[in-house]
């Protein structure tokens, strides 16, 4: 007989794994909304996620949260977010967000659209708050896409044009609506329902293990790709 | 602040059950709901697999539940698109899962916590009674729409309708009152100018609202409304507009779609004209009442043949009205009636009175008032029991010539002879009141299997022509033959759950094994057949005195536990499957070909599919409460 905690422990071995399957993994599915690109310059105004626990999105577990911007915010930004300095005056400091966003990611593997923008201005705050970074695994959608275009080249889906990398044209070519304004929250949900689309893809395409999608669909060198395993990542 | 989860809910608020659950409710449920996405193929869920702690409403995309293991013995037994739910059964019983579904193209679907939903069941008599009854109601509208705009193209006019502008066809003097004058004044005026619509307008002379006979009926009369209240408060705004230019067809469809009865003509941006239902059927010259007036007016047979002919256009206009086959099968009935009045008539004054009083009775579809295109004639003379053997003699000749002159002049109008010779000219179906008494009796205490065959044919009796009391008195002794009925009651049952609904059809729902309608669905014996018998059933052992199924169904209403709880949907079922007949036929007869009962399946749309189905469900469940009350009697 299989006891809970049997489960749990077999559960926890496989997040380790990197010979275990893709639909077994826990994600956790990132935005984040900036006043600019400029890591010397800019800070997060919002972060948004979204968990799936393999091939399905965990609609009840989502994260999202405003943050007090740390510098003045551009007028550009504020066109594209539609979050005015007024709004984001009252929101909480980085600080706890940035606590709290790392319980809510707990151990799974991080996913983004071009997420290794994401991760910078993250880990720069993590670095500065708890003196470490966001050891996770991640995994970029933009990536992966380009790794289904290779394999999938005869397919109309995967036709290249310019800009056809962008999270919204992507979306649109899968199928999932994008309707309405965007913010971190949003554009983590569509993010996690194009890793959803691309999942029996990358299957059909024998990437079974997740070992093999992190050798191609992580924006990381490989040592940080996998963790050791027993490492305890303490934040 | 955005919520993924408030998608979900909206999405959820237009989807049954949930529909019925308020703001909080549909928050609990959500709390921890997930989305799974399917591309086209995957199997969501296997036979014989786990049936999973979830619950999965379609967002978007279809699947497929079958049975079977392979390909080769797949049976098809269900689609599931947007808005259906998958895996429900699970509420019911746990274990295995009973069906494979397969997304037949990319789906998404949203997983709702099979617990959640369990304790809503409990806790949630609107969700409880969607379970537990059939999604038949929820098709059922349009399922309707669909039909009705099927049988659109079907110009029954010809091509006149394609080609008159309405100018021509609409009441060109229109009455026009303001809207602030009482209902009283409203009501005086249409009475006066002997109108059944009144069109208020403002001071601009721009048409506002609408009230017609049925607004004074529905909105005043029975509500009781003060008839000093203004029109206005009752009217009916805004009003259906049609141009001048349109042709009838296009005032038909716009009538249709927007379900009013009258159609305001504007030309060059003034009023010009009201165009009501009523000039289009009188156009087409297939109104009911302007053929019940020819008839009427008939003094020979010769006369009534063409007249005949045309009762196939009225079922057709009736159908493209958007009218319920039920009312169509009483409209039909009651033309059939004054057909066959008529065609009595003119025997009577051809062979002279009738010695005797006597009552010309239907039966079979005839005596339900289920008749829509002409089948075969099923009649009998009741008479009056004659003093002496010797009267009985003389009224035997009289009648034997009088009946054969009746069928042939019924074969001339359309309906064919009986081969089973269930006809009054038959000496045997033409009897003094006793005999029938004793026809009854013998059936219904001695139930061989012709008896049971006869007075399951008999039963549905009912009088068109003569004196109807004796008709009566024959219903007054077939009802105190009934009680304590148990054995002739068994019988009955039996006939009544003999035709099981065949309910894995669907996409290719060969029914049909063999023969002529190889791969055909039969919707007389598979479907309207076991609900006639269920309510025949039901009437016999409640001894009630309608002969027409949706009447028992009526009158059954307060009386009989199983029509209590199961009346409506068998009703809808009944309905749903006559009308698919009604169309099927209609089509047929278009096509010149001989109308009869079987239909296409790959004629359906997937609706329809359906809703048939969800129609044979509710019969089969019938069918098994029935089982369980008679199960000593059941072989």
């Amino acid at each position: 007989m299989v006891t809970t905690r049997m489960r749990l422990r077999k559960r926890e071995l496989q997040l380790y794994d990197s010979e275990y399957s893709i639909t077994n993994q826990q994600y956790v599915v990132i935005d984040t909304e900036l006043t600019g690109l400029d890591e010397t310059k800019d800070s997060i105004i919002s972060i948004g996620a979204v968990k799936m626990d393999g091939r399905r999105i965990e609609l009840g577990k989502a994260f999202h949260k405003l943050i007090k911007p740390q510098c003045n915010m551009k007028s550009e930004s504020i066109l594209i977010h539609g979050i005015t300095p007024a709004e984001v005056e009252k929101k909480p400091l980085i600080e706890g967000v940035i606590r709290e966003f790392l319980n809510f990611c707990g151990m799974d593997i991080i996913i983004g659209h071009f997420v290794s923008i994401d991760m910078s201005f993250i880990n720069k705050e993590v670095r500065r708050i708890l003196g470490s970074v966001m050891r996770n695994p991640v995994l970029d959608t933009s990536l992966i896409y380009g790794y289904l275009k290779k394999k999938y080249a005869q397919r109309d889906i995967f036709i290249s044009y310019p800009g056809d990398v962008e999270l919204y044209e992507l979306a649109k070519r899968f199928g999932i609506p994008v309707n309405g304004a965007h913010d971190a929250l949003i554009d983590a949900f569509i993010t996690a329902q194009l890793f959803q689309r691309f999942i029996p893809l990358l299957i059909g395409a024998g990437i079974r293990r997740i070992g093999d999608l992190l050798s191609f669909g992580s924006p990381f060198s490989t040592e940080a790709r996998y963790r050791l395993s027993g490492e305890i990542v303490n934040f | 602040m955005y919520n993924v989860i408030e998608e979900v809910i909206d999405y959820l608020r237009k989807v049954p059950p949930f529909q019925f659950l308020d703001e909080e409710t549909l928050k609990t449920i959500t709390k921890d709901v997930s989305m799974e996405f399917y591309p086209k193929g995957t199997t969501i869920v296997y036979q014989g697999g786990p049936l999973g702690e979830h619950i999965r409403v379609i967002k978007k995309g279809g699947a497929k539940v079958s049975l079977g293991f392979s390909e080769a013995d797949e049976v098809i037994i269900d689609y599931r698109g947007d808005g259906d739910l998958i895996g429900y059964l699970a509420l019911f019983d746990s274990g295995a899962s009973r069906a494979n579904v397969v997304a037949v193209e990319d789906t998404i679907c949203y997983l709702l916590k099979l617990d959640i939903i369990a304790e809503l069941i409990k806790t949630n008599p609107a969700v409880r009674e969607f379970f537990h009854k059939s999604f038949l109601s929820k098709f059922l509208d349009k399922a309707y729409k669909e039909i009705h705009r099927k049988s659109l193209p079907y110009s029954v006019g010809g091509n006149i309708f394609f080609t008159t502008p309405i100018e021509e066809l609409a009441t060109k003097k229109v009455i026009t009152a303001s809207p602030d004058i009482s209902i009283q004044e409203a009501a005086n005026i249409m009475s006066q100018r002997k109108i059944s619509a009144l069109i208020l307008s403002n001071s601009n002379n721009t048409p506002v609202g609408i009230v017609t006979d049925r607004d004074l009926r529905d909105k005043v009369v029975a509500k009781g409304r003060s008839l000093s209240d203004p029109i206005k408060d009752i009217m009916s705004p805004p009003i259906i507009r049609a141009d001048a230019k349109e042709y009838g067809f296009e005032a038909l469809l716009k009538m249709i779609k927007h379900n009013v009865h009258h159609l305001l003509v504007i030309k060059d941006g003034s009023l010009k004209g009201i165009l009501t239902n009523h000039d289009l059927m009188l156009f087409q010259g297939t109104s009911p009442v302007a053929l019940v007036k020819d008839i009427e007016n008939q003094q020979s047979i010769e006369g009534l043949v063409p007249l005949s002919k045309r009762v196939d256009n009225i079922v057709g206009l009736l159908l493209k009205e958007g009218v319920r086959s039920g009312d169509i099968g009483r409209v039909i009935s009651e033309i059939n009636d004054r057909l066959i009045r008529k065609i009595l008539e003119i025997a009577e004054q051809k062979f002279g009175d009738s010695p005797v009083s006597y009552c010309w009775i239907v039966f079979g579809s005839e005596g339900r008032k289920e008749q829509t295109f002409k089948t075969d004639q099923d009649n009998a003379i009741i008479y009056e029991d004659p003093v002496s053997d010797a009267d009985n003699e003389t009224i035997k000749e009289y009648f034997a010539e009088f009946t054969v002159f009746v069928r042939e002049a019924l074969l001339r109008c359309g309906f064919p002879p009986c081969p089973a010779d269930y006809m009054a000219s038959n000496p045997r179906w033409c009897q003094p009141l006793k005999a029938w008494k004793r026809n009854f009796s013998n059936w219904i205490l001695v139930p061989t299997s012709e008896a049971i065959l006869n007075s399951i044919i008999f039963l549905d009796f009912r009088p068109v022509y003569g004196d109807f009391n004796l008709s009566e008195l024959l219903r007054d002794y077939v009802i105190y033959l009934l009680r304590e009925q148990k054995v002739f009651l068994g019988h009955v049952a039996n006939m009544a759950i003999k035709n099981m609904p065949p309910l894995g059809f669907l996409k290719t729902f060969v029914v049909e094994k063999s023969g002529e309608h190889k791969d055909q669905l039969d919707l007389k014996t598979k479907g309207i057949a076991p609900i006639v018998d269920i309510a025949r059933l039901f009437a016999l052992e409640k001894r009630i005195r309608e002969t027409s199924t949706l009447e028992r169904i009526e009158a059954l209403r307060d009386k009989h536990q199983i029509i209590k709880e199961h009346g409506d949907e068998l009703e809808h079922a009944f309905e749903f499957i006559m009308l698919l007949r009604i169309q099927n036929q209609f089509e047929q007869i278009k096509e010149r070909r001989q109308p009869n009962n079987f239909i296409n399946p790959d004629r359906l749309s997937n609706l329809e599919r359906r809703t048939i189905k969800e129609a044979f469900q509710v019969v089969s469940n019938v069918q098994d409460l029935i089982i369980e009350r008679y199960k000593a009697m059941i072989w």
